[in-house]
């Protein structure tokens, strides 16, 4: 199970990092009437996706933080 | 020097470096498609860290070995220090 989960990870990135690579290095250099375009889209979100996702996962983390802070907190004491 | 200086300065070099290139105050004007490839750069940069972090951390949990003995031994180690305890009067 763990192994699948992990080598589901390195798939995943590799996929990732492939795709990523193709759109920003490669693309530039190939004419605009060739048919792998169609692929890939329009280069102004190769930069709007990955800092949505960054903010996305900084709100995620911050809203963790804060559930498990609020969880935690201990009620002032009152008697002595 | 702290490492966390050497860091900084290193990143401070690139992001010059990058910025001289992208935002082109010296007028020397690059190629098209070399423009177009530098202005992502470095996002693309973060993200072929990140793929690799994500890869590094799936391969490790891929190839971690179970340590069976290591398992049976704490377990035994927990019986024997609840037997302990409870003898001692605390209550689980």
């Amino acid at each position: 199970m763990d192994q699948l989960v992990g080598f589901g990870l390195v798939a995943f990135s590799l996929l990732l990092f492939v795709y990523y690579t193709i759109w920003i290095i490669i693309l530039p250099f190939i004419d605009s009437d060739h048919g792998i375009h169609k692929f890939f889209l329009p280069r102004e979100y190769s930069v709007t996706i990955p800092v949505i996702a960054g903010l996305l996962l900084v709100l995620f983390v911050g809203v963790f933080v804060v559930i498990v802070m609020w969880k935690n907190r201990k009620p002032a004491k009152k008697s002595d | 020097m702290t490492k966390l200086v050497q860091w900084l300065c290193g990143l401070a070099l690139l992001g010059t470096g990058w910025a001289t290139l992208a935002l082109d105050p010296l007028g020397l004007h690059l190629p098209l498609p070399c423009r177009q490839v530098l202005w992502p750069f470095p996002v693309y940069l973060l993200v072929a860290f990140g793929c690799y972090s994500l890869a590094t951390i799936g391969y490790r949990l891929a190839t971690f070995n179970d340590c069976e003995a290591a398992a049976k031994e704490l377990q035994e180690q927990i019986r024997e220090a609840r037997a302990d305890l409870s003898r001692l009067g605390l209550k689980f």
